[in-house]
């Protein structure tokens, strides 16, 4: 008989990535595992000590350190160590003391690589250590759900509990109850089942019209045994419903309970989340105050297709296209008040909305781009009023004033195109700390109204000059380094390269910044007019700039840490509070910090890569 | 290669002889570890067992045992043995927490589990918390079924911790030498004592970490640890 370890078995099932394992499997695992208890102080292993199991801390904690003293992890209770050298030609890289008395599982290379192959889900959470890429890791996530509105179950759009009042009640009583919760109706129940329904134009056409009083019993009152729907029917059932029998509320039952109702306005309001539904608003707005409450809506609508599985790629375009729509109303509402413009001009985006990626309303970033034929004293009015009223416009709307004043309001960015292609050659040829930081925002932009022409012309010109320039392509390339990704997690912290322990993790500066700013460097070298990161980065592949591999990485670690970030303001905006990129890693699973951690590891190896590439040691 | 530990050489040179062939007499007939041997270069195994309770009558009803080889707990050697009693089922069960009745009447007689337990026992030396029970049942199982005495030098992981815990002249209270306070000491993590095979494993694991304890820079030999 073959002994079942308990023990061992229970462990590894609360730990991720063993957790994927099914139940055999892990007992299997179990049964080969060797274990070892290390001192604190003690070299668990040496540089250059051959790896023949993957090192799985039970208790305690372990540290590695490069050869040159460079931190390069902890792992704690549940944590795998040196997985990467095991994957990677079997060799200890660094050195791996316990820092606490430590027991460690051993698991044998030979069953763990069985268990990969076996397993692809628990195979993906090493995968990137293994050439396999972060796509397997990213893929392995819980299954995505349709992000339509109409599709979702009524019992997704219900906000609150059934209002119920007893059949024995008064018209008066059950009118107080509606009052107090502040609802237009209430479910009449009889020993837990559902009687009927008193609506608000019951209390105005049966109650107050019919001259009744309020102490008659709310049975006579109310609709008899309503039509009701069941919380797994998709909402679009529903809302047939209402229309066909006219009515505006319906009790919702699950599994025969009542679990609550809903009304016509709930309806409406999924709806109106609908990311189309508020674009077609904002293309047939008559004024600029009708914008604000449609972009105020968008958080929502941004929190609600990351929480039913969009990627967060396609919430970048679906926000920005909002985002767009609201600047060329704008336009038009300007072009309306001011009168056609007198001389051509386009209307850049730059930044993140220049590059599709806003997952929430931010600061803008734009500027106003004219055709050379443009007179200072003529034609500034019109362009500065221009300017100013799409700039306020959007302010209005909550994308706040950039604080750098990178805006078209401010004159230096509304310029004739002769004076653009000046600014670049010059941003090109001294890259010195401002050009580069003007660089990475003005080197993303995308053209939103106007004359499309002119920014072609523009941007041809301005790729044509940069990919010339190796001097200027370099230090894009160590601007790029500027932010590096955290080691990794240690006990519900993050633990950055000088060993320190940080309580929040920064999805933006640590995790998505290094990934679009490398993008932005292969693009330029490449010729590449897209300013889209993840389209910079598969025509980048494209085009030889990088390894198809490494492209879908850093795409894959891009819509990841895109993913987290999503999730977390999605939580943050149902709490009330404001989305930020600040995120407890305590509140991580330990699917997020694996692959996370998985993501850190591309991006850190990514720019290893651009480092030599652009010989930056050199720098 | 092994030379013999203890003076035990002589004994278990005349074990072995007067033992009739079987699973003992081929045990004695391999030699275990000298007592300068380092810790991590000889082989043990952890042994628990069960009974029905701690009086000469009393019976085994499983054995768990788990190796410990080269400083590490092998778990694929580990085994949990039932062993049928002679005594009516439902009364053993009803004494041993969580055996069930059905799987004790299914289990082997007492000669299929020694077998076991002597074939794995061969050139290693026994590990127990509180060795005196295990040594006591297991060479009167022996002497049962074999005639002849179980006679081996055991590491006794409470006689560790007890000497390792008092160096600095403190005095434990009583119930501070249980299994799971010693682990706790050490801090390793609670086990639950569902079975002889996890017990076992819990007290290799309270093995290694009080011989890294009594370990200096070099492994500690096995005289410091018997």
């Amino acid at each position: 008989m073959t002994p079942e370890i308990a023990e061992v078995q229970d462990f590894l099932g609360g730990h991720h990535p063993f957790d994927l394992l099914p139940e055999e499997a892990r007992a299997a695992a179990a049964r080969t595992i060797e274990i070892a208890y290390v001192r604190k102080g003690a070299t668990v292993l040496a540089p250059g000590a051959p790896l023949a199991h993957l090192h799985i801390v039970r208790t305690g904690a372990v540290e590695s350190l490069a050869p040159d003293g460079r931190l390069l992890g902890r792992a704690a209770e549940g944590e795998c160590f040196a997985a990467q050298d095991l994957l990677r030609g079997g060799v200890a890289g660094g050195r791996t003391a316990a820092i606490e008395d430590c027991l460690i599982y051993l698991l044998p290379a030979e069953t763990f690589s069985t268990l990969r192959r076996e397993h692809p889900a628990f195979g993906g959470a090493f995968a990137v250590f293994d050439g396999g890429g972060l796509a397997a890791a990213v893929e392995a996530a819980p299954e995505h759900k349709s992000f339509d509105l109409l599709s979702r179950s009524v019992g997704d759009l219900l906000t609150r509990g059934p209002v119920t009042v007893p059949r024995s009640a008064s018209i008066r009583e059950a009118a107080a109850a509606m009052q107090a919760e502040r609802v237009s109706s209430a479910l009449i129940v009889e020993g837990g089942e559902l009687v009927g329904i008193l609506t608000d134009r019951d209390l105005r056409g049966k109650v107050v019209a019919a001259g009744r009083s309020g102490d008659e019993p709310v049975s006579a009152v109310m609709s008899p045994q309503p039509m009701c729907v069941q919380a797994g029917d998709p909402s679009f059932a529903a809302l047939l419903l209402m229309s066909r029998h006219g009515i505006h509320h319906l009790p919702v039952l699950d599994k025969g309970r009542l679990v609550g109702c809903l009304s016509s306005s709930v309806l409406a309001e999924a709806q109106t989340l609908s990311p189309l539904t508020i674009t077609r608003a904002v293309h047939a707005a008559a004024a600029a105050a009708e914008l604000p409450p449609l972009v105020r809506r968008v958080p929502r609508v941004a929190a609600q297709m990351a929480e039913a599985g969009a990627t967060a790629h396609s919430v970048g375009q679906v926000v920005t296209a909002v985002t767009d729509a609201v600047t060329r109303a704008l336009l038009r509402l300007a072009e309306a008040e001011l009168g056609p413009p007198p001389t051509p001009y386009a209307w850049l985006a730059a930044g993140s909305q220049g590059r599709q990626e806003q997952t929430a309303v931010s600061d803008q970033d734009n500027c106003l781009l004219l055709d050379d034929r443009f007179d200072e004293a003529a034609h500034g009015g019109y362009f500065a009023a221009l300017s100013r009223f799409v700039v306020d416009g959007l302010a209005a709307c909550g994308y706040a004033y950039c604080p750098g004043e990178m805006m078209a309001a401010t004159p230096l960015w509304r310029q004739p195109l002769s004076a653009w292609r000046t600014y670049f050659e010059r941003w090109i040829r001294e890259p010195e700390p401002r050009a580069l930081m003007l660089s990475c925002i003005f080197f993303d932009l995308r053209c939103i109204g106007g004359k499309a022409a002119l920014w072609e012309d523009l941007s041809r010109a301005v790729l044509e000059e940069s990919r010339r320039n190796r001097i200027f392509l370099a230090h894009m390339a160590a601007n790029a380094m500027h932010h590096a990704p955290p080691i990794g997690f240690f006990r519900g912290f993050v633990l950055v390269s000088d060993g320190a322990h940080d309580n929040t993790l920064d999805l933006k500066h640590s995790g998505a910044v290094p990934i679009v700013d490398m993008a932005r460097v292969h693009a330029l070298s490449a010729g590449i007019a897209a300013a889209n990161t993840q389209e910079r980065l598969l025509a980048a592949a494209e085009a030889g700039e990088i390894s198809r591999q490494g492209a879908m990485d850093l795409k894959d670690a891009l819509e990841f840490i895109g993913l987290t970030r999503l999730r977390h303001q999605a939580r943050q905006i149902r709490e009330g509070a404001p989305p930020d990129n600040f995120l407890d890693p305590k509140t991580l699973s330990g699917f997020e910090r694996g692959n996370l951690k998985s993501a850190f590891q591309v991006v850190k190896e990514m720019q290893a890569s651009m480092a030599s590439a652009y010989q930056l040691s050199r720098f | 290669m092994w030379s013999p530990l203890f003076g035990t050489d002589i004994t278990r040179w005349g074990l072995a002889a007067l033992c009739p062939p079987g699973p003992l007499k081929s045990y004695y007939r391999i030699d275990t570890p000298t007592a300068d041997t380092p810790y991590t270069r000889a082989e043990f195994l952890a042994v628990d067992i069960e009974t029905t309770g701690l009086t000469r009558g009393d019976e085994i009803v499983s054995i768990g045992f788990v190796p410990v080889i080269g400083g590490r707990v092998r778990l694929a050697g580990a085994e949990h043995l039932l062993v049928r009693p002679n005594c009516p089922v439902g009364e053993a069960a009803a004494k041993v927490h969580g055996l069930l009745d059905d799987r004790l009447a299914a289990a082997g007689p007492l000669e299929a589990a020694l077998a076991r337990l002597l074939a794995a026992l061969a050139g290693r030396i026994p590990i127990a918390h509180h060795a005196a029970v295990e040594r006591a049942f297991l060479s009167r199982a022996c002497r049962a079924v074999y005639g002849r005495p179980l006679v081996t030098p055991w590491a006794d992981t409470l006689a560790l911790a007890k000497r390792n815990a008092t160096r600095g002249n403190a005095v434990l209270a009583n119930g501070e030498l249980r299994l799971s306070s010693c682990r706790r000491r050490r801090g390793l993590p609670r086990h639950r004592s569902h079975d002889a095979l996890a017990d076992a494993l819990a007290c290799a694991e309270l093995f290694l970490a009080e011989a890294a304890a009594c370990s200096g820079k070099a492994p500690a030999p096995l005289r410091d640890l018997l």
